[in-house]
């Protein structure tokens, strides 16, 4: 998230004006498409044949598409919902079933349709979702679990119904949401009917709910400012609609050939939507914003108090402990601190649930948190105990404590003056870390952000605002810690003595 | 009050104590003597059960310690009767002076808080540092410090008063402070065993000065006899 946000700012500097029109596209001999693999098929994925090589009938595609422009096609890997970010940059175009939206036809150059896809609702074999009507009220639960892909069509479908009725979930992966209704965990997926029926073999247990509906036409996007390529890419659309081509090309990926190509031919235009201002924008993004914002801190605080409780045990555990309990502890921490937060989050909402413990998204959060910074914090912990003189415990126990007294009461208060700065920027990482957790489906702040950007197109400014979010939380704390710093110091029982 | 027999102990693979037997009686000030490295604050430290021992039997304020490691309980039961104050006074620098004083009574004894205050108060006062009840240990010098170390132990009321080179980090002036103290407890009979190189101390306050060499007792009397 860092990244998009440090690109996103760069942007409006660094940008359009190296974007390369035809001309250069044809001097280098390549022309860059980005799509996002993980998006999955029949778009773009992994050969399972040989998963070094990429397949889907985009990929295809694309490869029409550059042969027609007179050049190679080279792929770019990005994520999907901050793919047009590229344009300009490290791509092209982008073609990766982008919905054709008002919203994306005033951002950039929308070329013809060259795909008409439709939502399909997918649910349990045993599950109680039998028809699309039912997600219309709260079901016999409460509101209805529904997965989506982050920043598709159908999450801007399924969040503009009514909250009682349906709770929605936005993945980063096709596959996520199928296999969480797999695990029960979801009531429903909704994704592109393509989608559905291409990954039918690989879910018998699913099954489809109604007809597709809601549908729209997916659409290659280029940068404004490259007329010509956009131009080129138009026209040979246009031929391999006419030649048969395209037809032949979906028949071979099962896609109806006949009617894709009806249905392309006949689309009509969608009127790009009207610029806003940044006022008419904040008013309509910073309440959400602020709400996610909420979101990210319950993550945070209720997280870190925990990560400080485990690693405090541990730290103890393996200072004073037995060495059995310092070598348990030392595996615990080398294997939190070994693996990314990503895996561990992805490890405990989507792996428990199939040991039978399924945690709702928030807790899930709460609890990777928690221990992926725990292992950190008891390093922490444990340089603050080693700097506490030994001879405190020493005259601690000729008083006559108990080795848990003196802990207590001794030399733990003075480890925490001594750890008091390294734990405050850990919080503060943490804070930030928070992001991560859109991945199990949380809506905080930076997803929120993503959602936005994307139903807005102010990719940019949002950004910003999101950043200044983030400050505005995360500095007010740094401040606060070095008051209480210079509290103990002045009072000479800081860690400076 | 005090019996040591035939205690051996080493430290680090080395024999620092062989065969030392001797005793203290209720109310009396051993001051223990001699050499740098002899093994004088090794043999303080087996008396309070902070160094386990090799062999020879330890018997201290009623209790009894053995060669090798000793059970928690025991050991916390035999150091709420035996002081221990420092040459580097080890005070807690997260407390006030009053704070240090009034810990242990509160957390060993479970004396409540108000209690435990008014009586580190008096201790304070005790020692000539009433006014700095309220005084971080950073701020006070290394004789006020010494005594406010010397409080704190007093407050678990115990039997026996274990010194260890208790004026060796302090300049002249805050040594005589501190000595001014350990004499007075002399007077009130406390029963106390103190290591020093400061003879001025040992002549002081001593009834008997042992002097220990290369870990055995060399010469032992009374102070006259032997300084």
């Amino acid at each position: 998230m860092t990244v998009a946000l440090v690109v996103a700012c760069v942007a409006p500097w660094s940008g359009r004006a190296a974007a390369a029109d035809l001309e250069e596209i044809r001097r280098r001999g390549e022309l860059i498409w980005a799509a996002d693999q993980e998006g999955g098929g029949p778009h773009v994925f992994p050969d399972p044949a040989d998963p070094a090589r990429l397949t889907g009938f985009e990929v295809e595609l694309a490869g029409l598409i550059a042969k027609r422009l007179g050049v190679r096609p080279r792929f770019q890997q990005g994520p999907w919902d901050r793919l047009p970010l590229l344009l300009g940059r490290s791509a092209d175009c982008v073609m990766n079933g982008m919905e054709l939206t008002a919203v994306r036809q005033r951002d950039y150059a929308c070329s013809r349709p060259y795909f008409a896809y439709a939502l399909q609702i997918v649910s349990h074999r045993e599950g109680p979702l039998a028809s699309p009507e039912q997600l219309l009220r709260a079901g016999p639960r409460g509101a209805w679990r529904v997965g989506v892909l982050t920043g598709s069509a159908a999450e801007i479908e399924m969040r503009s119904r009514d909250p009682e009725a349906v709770a929605v979930s936005g993945f980063d992966g096709t596959l996520d949401s199928l296999e969480q209704v797999r695990a029960g965990v979801l009531d429903a997926a909704v994704l592109d009917d393509c989608i559905v029926t291409f990954y039918a073999e690989r879910f018998p247990e699913l099954r489809m709910v109604g007809r597709s509906f809601a549908g729209g036409f997916y659409t290659v996007l280029t940068a404004r400012d490259t007329p010509q390529l956009s131009a080129a890419i138009d026209a040979a659309l246009g031929t391999l609609v006419a030649d048969g081509t395209l037809e032949a090309l979906y028949d071979r990926w099962h896609l109806a050939g006949r009617q894709q190509v009806l249905l392309v031919r006949d689309a009509t235009e969608v009127p790009p939507a009207p610029v806003r201002g940044l006022a008419e924008l904040l008013a309509g993004t910073l309440p959400l914003l602020l709400r996610s914002a909420a979101m990210t801190v319950l993550l945070a605080v209720a997280s870190f108090p925990l990560a400080i409780a485990i690693g405090l045990v541990v730290a103890v555990g393996r200072q004073y402990g037995p060495g059995w309990l310092d070598r348990l502890a030392g595996c615990y921490v080398e294997l939190l601190r070994g693996t990314p937060l990503l895996l561990q989050l992805y490890a405990i909402f989507f792996l428990l649930p199939r040991v039978g413990l399924p945690l709702p998204p928030v807790a899930a959060a709460i609890l990777g948190l928690a221990l992926n910074y725990s292992a950190y914090e008891s390093e922490i912990y444990r340089a603050g105990l080693k700097a506490v003189p030994v001879g405190q415990f020493e005259a601690a126990l000729s008083l006559g404590m108990s080795r848990w007294q003196a802990l207590c009461h001794v030399i733990l208060p003075q480890a925490v003056r001594i750890v008091m700065p390294p734990v405050t920027s850990d919080f503060i990482a943490l804070f930030k870390d928070t992001s991560v957790c859109s991945a199990v489906t949380v809506m905080e702040l930076t997803k929120r952000y993503s959602v936005l950007a994307l139903g807005t197109g102010a990719i940019v400014e949002l950004a910003a605002v999101t950043a200044l979010l983030y400050l505005a939380m995360s500095w007010p704390l740094a401040l606060l810690v070095r008051r209480f710093e210079r509290r103990w110091e002045s009072s000479g029982t800081g860690p400076g003595r | 009050m005090i019996v040591v027999e035939s205690l051996c102990a080493d430290r680090c693979g080395t024999r620092v104590l062989a065969d030392v037997s001797l005793a203290v009686a209720a109310g009396e000030v051993a001051v223990l003597v001699g050499p740098s490295g002899g093994g004088k604050s090794t043999l303080l430290r087996c008396l309070s059960g902070l160094e386990a021992f090799v062999s020879g039997t330890v018997a201290i304020a009623e209790h009894r310690l053995t060669p090798g490691p000793q059970p928690a309980d025991r050991l916390e039961r035999i150091r709420r009767d035996v002081g221990m104050v420092f040459q580097q006074f080890h005070l807690f620098p997260h407390l006030t002076a009053i704070g240090n004083v009034a810990l242990a009574p509160r957390v060993v004894r479970g004396l409540p808080a108000e209690e435990a205050r008014d009586r580190a108060r008096s201790l304070l006062e005790r020692v000539g540092l009433a006014r700095f009840a309220d005084a971080w240990p950073a701020t006070l010098s290394g004789g006020q410090q010494q005594r406010v170390a010397i409080a704190r132990a007093l407050a678990m009321e115990p039997r026996v008063l274990l010194f260890d080179e208790p004026t060796s980090a302090l300049d002249p002036t805050m040594a005589g402070e501190v000595l001014e103290v350990v004499a007075e407890l002399a007077r009130g009979g406390q029963t106390m065993v103190i290591v020093t190189h400061d003879h001025a101390f040992a002549r002081r306050a001593a009834t008997q000065v042992i002097e220990i060499v290369a870990g055995r007792v060399a010469r032992r009397g009374s102070p006259g006899e032997l300084l």
